[in-house]
């Protein structure tokens, strides 16, 4: 039983090796993620002219042209004037090179394939480099802070012409439980296992992680009606809602600020629109202008009852 | 058994399975359901409510600045070169586009022409909705240097040079003046009444019903079956799935067969080129034009713009591109907003596979359709052509 554990942490931990990732980008939960010190993005390449949609952590199979893209998980960066370098990997440090060997190069701009000058990108950072040749590379990303002017740097080693690992895990993974199997057989592995303190099976976890579930609010003190011009609401028109909110027991709230948005639940996005509450009408009624769908389907719009007692939330299903 | 009886008999059976052959494939394709008839009609054109006014231009629906928008669309000399004239990408022969990935004129465009057909029905204009009236979108290919490579100055100096244009511009829009010491805002004026006159003209550039209307139509009428002369079994079949498991009407709903909204659905990149933004920086840009529905060159006193004033920004907008009609669409490769498509069945072998997109999220889930459906999709889409309304002649 433990060596079968033993193999799926081996295996598990080998066979990603097929985008093994190093220096300032790492693998989170199927997503590669660069860190430019603490700020996080998710970085992906592609080379859609060779292997259209397919996503890469950093190592590419050929010399192609290379779409680099990095989706912010921080939202600093969208403010940051960004840099991306690449150079061909002559720190003599092959994929353990870091900061400081680059920093160490006499003539970086000899080495520099690709340079992409600081540029603020509101919405997300792409370069675009043909690789002329295949080789080992070193991608520089720097991001500077626009108040403090503070440098944050990330440094990866990446490979192009890779052609993977192939087989070769496995075959070593076969290997280390044969081995396994014969220091269990033996007794060694017990032995060792006391002497480590720990056990194989904490290594796998360390590896899962916990998805959270979110907090389902719901609010019984609200109650939120709406009324809408004849024939309304239909898709693809826009128009106005009277949103009438009053208490559980019936009292109308007034003075309250009310934030809507919304969205389709099955199709991950939200409303074409703004809608925006542009007059108070007095007895609880509140005019929201600016709605408009643009699909059938089922929507969900929640309505932000904000009062001097606190904010609440309540959701209006809608078939259309 | 005499030989004339097994006739007989073999006779009667060849009869008794060509009928069951028929009910069979007449059952194949089952009548259309009253939710499904609902669907149907709101896609034709006989459901397209009267052409919305533009507040914003007060010559829109005036036939005289239609005629004088008509002569400006083909007039090269609104160009630095004298050589591009609207109708270059916007050629009447092919639906208003050009059949090239990306526009060609005195250089190479950013993206692939859109058809004008029916834009007066859209709040935005443009792949990234970068411009809110048909008036503000005609202006800018104007001064693009890729496109007609001209200036405000120069546009306005031709219409003042041309006696016929400056005797309509000034019956349309008052005195023209000397137009060498203009001020900037009265430049900026007359520049938006070029961009209006030529609204007024795609203004009158509409679909035609199609073989689809007319199929819808009879279908409504009750007259025949399902199975009319009109729709192969195929386009009726394809008919189907555009309304039903394919989700096309997810956007392209309407008479117009889009929503106008804007959705990324993870298209690749162009080749050399950065992934495109999309309607992130268009709604960026849309807010900064002077010549938007809430700036200063607007007709409409009272700035009614609600498009613009409730628009909205923010991550899902990023790679996404406004859904195009599908009206004439057999005509109008190649297709997405760089031409990387180059026909209907590439459109349709992407959708169906719906992988993720380079940047931010692809909206559309795999469609998992066999290679019939989606020949019947293609299928149905061909009866979607139609002449377009308006007088398109070049002549003068």
């Amino acid at each position: 039983m433990i060596a079968v554990l033993l193999l799926g942490c081996l295996v598990t931990t080998i066979l990603p090796g097929a985008a093994v990732a190093h220096g300032g980008v790492v693998e989170e939960d199927d997503l590669c993620v660069i860190k430019v010190d603490y700020l996080r993005a998710h970085f992906k390449v592609y080379q859609p002219r060779v292997s259209g949609h397919q996503q890469f952590c950093e190592d590419l199979p050929v010399a192609s042209e290379s779409v680099f893209v990095m989706e912010y998980l921080h939202d600093a960066l969208a403010d940051m004037p960004i840099d991306f370098r690449i150079i061909r990997n002559i720190t003599g440090k092959g994929r353990f090179a870091r900061m400081e060997d680059v920093e160490q190069l006499e003539d970086l701009d000899h080495a520099t394939v690709f340079y992409q000058p600081a540029l603020a990108e509101p919405d997300v950072f792409t370069v675009v480099h043909d690789f002329a040749e295949e080789g080992d590379f070193i991608g520089i990303v720097s991001a500077t802070h626009p108040g403090t002017k503070k440098v944050y740097a990330a440094v990866f080693p990446f490979e192009v012409g890779f052609t993977g690992i192939g087989y070769w895990p496995l075959f070593v993974a076969a290997l280390v439980l044969l081995q396994l199997q014969y220091l269990f057989m033996s007794g060694r592995l017990k032995r060792w296992m006391g002497r480590w303190g720990g056990n194989a099976s904490s290594l796998c976890l360390c590896a899962l992680l916990l998805a959270s579930a979110d907090a389902v609010l719901a609010d019984d003190d609200l109650r939120v009606t709406y009324t809408t011009p004849p024939g309304l609401p239909d898709i693809n028109r826009m128009h106005s809602w009277i949103l009438h909110v009053e208490s559980a027991d019936g009292v109308a709230i007034e003075n309250a600020t009310i934030d809507v948005t919304g969205g389709m639940p099955e199709h991950d996005h939200g409303l074409p629109t703004h809608p925006r509450v542009t007059e108070e009408l007095g007895g609880g009624d509140y005019r929201l202008d600016g709605v408009r769908f643009h699909m059938r389907g089922y929507w969900e719009i929640e309505v932000a009852v904000t009062t001097e007692d606190g904010t609440s939330v309540v959701v209006i299903p809608l078939r259309l | 058994m005499s030989s004339a009886l097994l006739k007989v008999c073999v006779a009667l059976a060849v009869v008794a399975a060509t009928v069951t052959w028929w009910q069979t494939r007449a059952a194949q394709v089952p009548a259309w359901t009253a939710a499904e008839i609902v669907i149907l009609r709101s896609l034709t054109l006989e459901s397209l409510p009267p052409l919305p006014p533009d507040p914003s231009n007060t010559v829109a629906a005036n036939t005289k600045a239609a005629e004088f928008g008509r002569q400006l669309f083909f007039d090269s000399r609104l160009s630095a070169t004298g050589g591009i004239s609207c109708a270059t990408c916007h050629q009447p022969g092919r639906h208003f586009t050009d059949g090239l990935r990306k526009a060609e004129a005195l250089g190479t465009s950013m993206r692939n022409t859109p058809s004008i057909v029916g834009t007066a029905y859209s709040p935005w204009l443009y792949w990234d909705g970068r411009r809110d009236s048909q008036w503000a979108q005609a202006l800018s290919p104007l001064e693009d240097p890729n496109e007609h490579g001209s200036s405000r100055i120069q546009i306005v100096s031709v219409i003042a040079a041309d006696e016929t244009y400056r005797q309509t511009y000034e019956s349309l829009f008052g005195e023209l003046g000397d137009v060498s010491g203009l001020n900037e805002v009265v430049l900026n004026t007359a520049f938006a009444n070029v961009g209006k006159v030529l609204a007024a003209f795609e203004r009158t550039l509409m679909p035609e019903a199609s073989r689809f209307d007319d199929y819808v139509a009879e279908v409504v009428s009750g007259s025949k079956d399902d199975r009319t002369a009109l729709f192969s079994d195929d386009e009726v079949s394809g008919l189907r799935l555009f309304i039903g498991k394919a989700n096309c009407t997810q956007c392209h709903n309407g008479p117009m067969l889009t929503n106008n909204e804007f959705h990324n659905t993870g298209v690749l990149s162009s080749p050399g080129e950065l992934p495109d933004k999309g309607r992130a920086g268009g709604v960026r840009e849309v807010l900064a034009d002077p010549f938007n529905c809430l700036g200063e060159y607007s007709d409409d006193p009272e700035h009614r713009c609600s498009e613009l004033s409730f628009v909205r920004s923010g991550a899902e907008l990023i790679g996404a591109f406004r859904t195009p009609s599908l009206r004439n669409v057999a005509g109008t490769a190649p297709y997405m907003h760089k031409g990387q498509l180059a026909s209907l069945n590439e459109v349709l072998e992407h959708y169906n596979l719906a992988p993720d997109a380079m940047i931010g999220h692809n909206e559309a889930k795999p469609l998992k359709l066999n290679a019939r459906e989606l020949r019947q999709l293609e299928a149905f889409l061909m009866t979607l052509t139609s002449p377009i309304t308006g007088n398109q002649s070049e002549s003068m």
